[in-house]
């Protein structure tokens, strides 16, 4: 099953043995969207829907999304109209969280999509499966968030680069397959001290991001990216569900308290207190604000995140994503920005 | 073709402090190979010694290299002689006898600060491919910088485009867009080719050529307040780069920001990045001497 939005409820398609891949897309100029989606949709919008019209993803049984942004949301349609799949759904995931309402209705609507599954595949879905898929992603956020948290050191044993290609092996990989690598992985680092300069510690924060040839453009400048705000980092698997008597209320519950995607943060926007405290307890010198172009609901965001951080004393630099990264301007003004901020060896 | 006059071909300098000899001092380089432009600039202990500010060829090594042998031009000084050399620019890593590669965001505030006087706290850096403003602390330090969009409309190759278009030498185009009756709207687009595109309608209907220049500048100092009003100007105000020289673009600009702009650098405001770059070269000699 392949999935758009990380507000999709993969526990309950665990539950039922179905596989969720993550579609993301290639970085790859194409023409094959534009008489489907409009060009100032975001790039990475576009670039999924490519993915499926190039018949890159032949072998998904189904397709799903759940709501977040119109943009994707149109790759979704566009998707299924042109390249059908066996299931298929929108999940209707309320845009208020904040509502108190949010939970009653996101459990009905997780009931009736638990049934749809167990229809398409005939299979029913037992308590103790849902607590197996629970206990399961639980164990994987859980170890995610300890690699996460080896972050912290001084002289971090992982970089920003290879824990981005951790993170999005996480959205495509079983999860219990996830798991074992996992813990292999955090055993090897337990005591491992890079031989390399760590630089500027700094924050990837923003919208879909997946451009590993960023980041390690980046980390060859004289920085390290220490801590991340993506919806393919940190975002996807911040939060846990709770155990409780009602599985689905707690999955539904898991996804309202989550970390919000900047589509559902409002009225208060709960993001920001989040971002200064991943500033403070990973040490944070300076943030890289990066969004798709286009991209209106983090645009929104953008102004209240660069103030709130401004405020607490923390540079930013804000860049736009292309569906190709134009790596010699952006690396101009990385540098410029590493320099800003870095120690005062010039004067 | 090869009579036509190039229209787009601006001043080359080069000068030499004639009241210096080097000898026996500490000689420093800054080297900056941008899109359109290089420069050389050659401090000896603190003071300010040659420069050389020419086009850009197609090879960046080869482009820092002229702009150097320029500057050292008549002054007995050879490339050994130089003991601590940084590179800047779009081709900053691309200078074969540096040691070192800075921004030219970092060099144009550093060097902007040497021009100008410890005051400037806004440099606007109007090159010939983007346009940076740049906010900095009493040393020179950059505090906030904005670059343009990575479009290159508005800069100073745009400029050139326009002059040859036109066939006003660019050294003129500042006067003569000063040279109308009346201050006619800016063009809507600043994209070269877009406006282009416009500039032709417009002579077409008979507008004359300043009428058409006044436009155009009019557009481009439009575009760089854009990029000023999302930083914020704060006093006092100095521009660096290729534009700098452009009265057309500068006076309109200045107008815009009803702020005043610093114009009293006796040295080529094309020099403003290369000569940051030969003040951390001296900086940064003097902190491995120690």
């Amino acid at each position: 099953m392949g999935y758009f939005c990380t507000y999709v409820p993969e526990e309950i398609l665990y539950a039922a043995g179905v596989l969720t891949v993550r579609i993301l897309g290639s970085h790859e100029p194409q023409d094959v969207t534009e008489p489907h989606i409009f060009a100032m949709f975001c790039p990475f919008c576009r670039d999924c829907l490519a993915q499926g019209l190039k018949n890159r993803y032949t072998y998904l049984d189904g397709l799903m999304i759940a709501q977040s942004c119109l943009h994707i949301r149109q790759a979704y349609t566009s998707w299924i109209k042109h390249r059908p799949v066996e299931f298929e759904k929108f999940l209707c995931m309320p845009h208020k969280v904040q509502s108190p309402h949010a939970y009653e209705y996101l459990t009905d609507e997780l009931r009736i999509f638990k049934k749809e599954v167990e229809d398409w595949t005939g299979k029913k879905i037992s308590e103790s499966d849902l607590e197996k898929a629970i206990d399961t992603y639980n164990e994987n956020r859980r170890l995610m968030k300890q690699l996460y948290n080896l972050r912290k050191r001084d002289n971090p044993p992982i970089t920003g680069e290879e824990v981005m290609e951790v993170v999005m092996a996480m959205q495509m990989t079983d999860k219990e397959e996830h798991n074992k690598l996992l813990k292999q992985l955090l055993k090897n680092l337990e005591n491992y001290t890079p031989d390399r300069a760590v630089g500027s510690r700094l924050m990837i924060l923003g919208s879909e991001d997946d451009d590993t040839v960023f980041m390690n453009m980046v980390e060859n400048c004289g920085a390290t990216f220490v801590i991340d705000d993506h919806c393919t980092g940190s975002r996807y698997f911040w939060n846990e569900v709770e155990t409780g008597k009602d599985q689905v209320a707690q999955i539904a519950a898991r996804y309202i308290d989550r970390i919000p995607c900047p589509t559902k943060d409002w009225e208060e926007r709960k993001r920001i207190p989040h971002i200064l405290n991943l500033c403070k307890d990973w040490n944070v010198n300076g943030v890289i604000i990066m969004q798709q172009k286009f991209c209106d609901p983090h645009e929104l965001d953008y102004v209240a995140i660069q103030k709130a951080l401004d405020d607490t004393g923390i540079p930013t630099l804000f860049l736009e994503f292309d569906v190709t990264v134009p790596i010699g301007q952006f690396k101009i003004r990385v540098e410029a920005f590493l320099e800003m901020i870095g120690e005062d060896d010039l004067f | 073709m090869a009579d036509k006059p190039e229209y787009w071909r601006w001043t080359e300098s080069r000068w030499t402090n004639p009241g210096l000899d080097w000898k026996g001092k500490v000689i420093t380089a800054g080297v900056d190979v941008g899109s359109v432009s290089s420069q050389a600039v050659i401090l000896a202990d603190v003071e300010l010694y040659a420069y050389a500010n020419m086009r850009t060829g197609s090879d960046s090594p080869d482009s820092a290299m002229k702009a150097m042998n320029w500057a050292m031009k008549d002054t007995n000084l050879t490339i050994p002689d130089l003991a601590y050399t940084v590179g800047t620019g779009y081709g900053r890593v691309n200078v074969p006898f540096s040691q070192r590669a800075i921004t030219e965001i970092a060099c144009h505030a550093r060097g902007g600060n040497f021009m100008y006087g410890p005051t400037i706290r806004t440099i606007l850096d109007m090159g010939g491919q983007d346009c940076k403003a740049i906010h900095c602390d009493e040393r020179g330090k950059v505090t906030k910088f904005l670059m343009n969009d990575k479009c290159a409309a508005g800069t100073g190759r745009g400029m050139e485009v326009f002059a040859d278009l036109l066939g006003v030498s660019i050294n003129d185009v500042g006067d003569l867009s000063f040279d109308i009756d009346k201050e006619p709207q800016p063009v809507s687009s600043t994209c070269v080719v877009y406006a282009k595109t416009e500039a032709t309608g417009l002579l077409r209907e008979g507008w004359p050529k300043n009428k058409v220049l006044a436009a155009y500048c009019s557009a481009m100092a439009h575009r760089i307040m854009t990029l000023l009003e999302r930083i914020g100007v704060e006093e006092d105000f100095a521009i660096t780069g290729g534009i700098a020289k452009n009265k057309g673009v500068v006076k309109r600009l200045e107008k815009e920001v009803s702020i005043k702009i610093i114009k009293t650098s006796k040295y080529d405001p094309q020099i403003a990045g290369a000569l940051g770059a030969a003040l951390f070269a001296k900086a940064l000699y003097d902190k491995g001497k120690k």
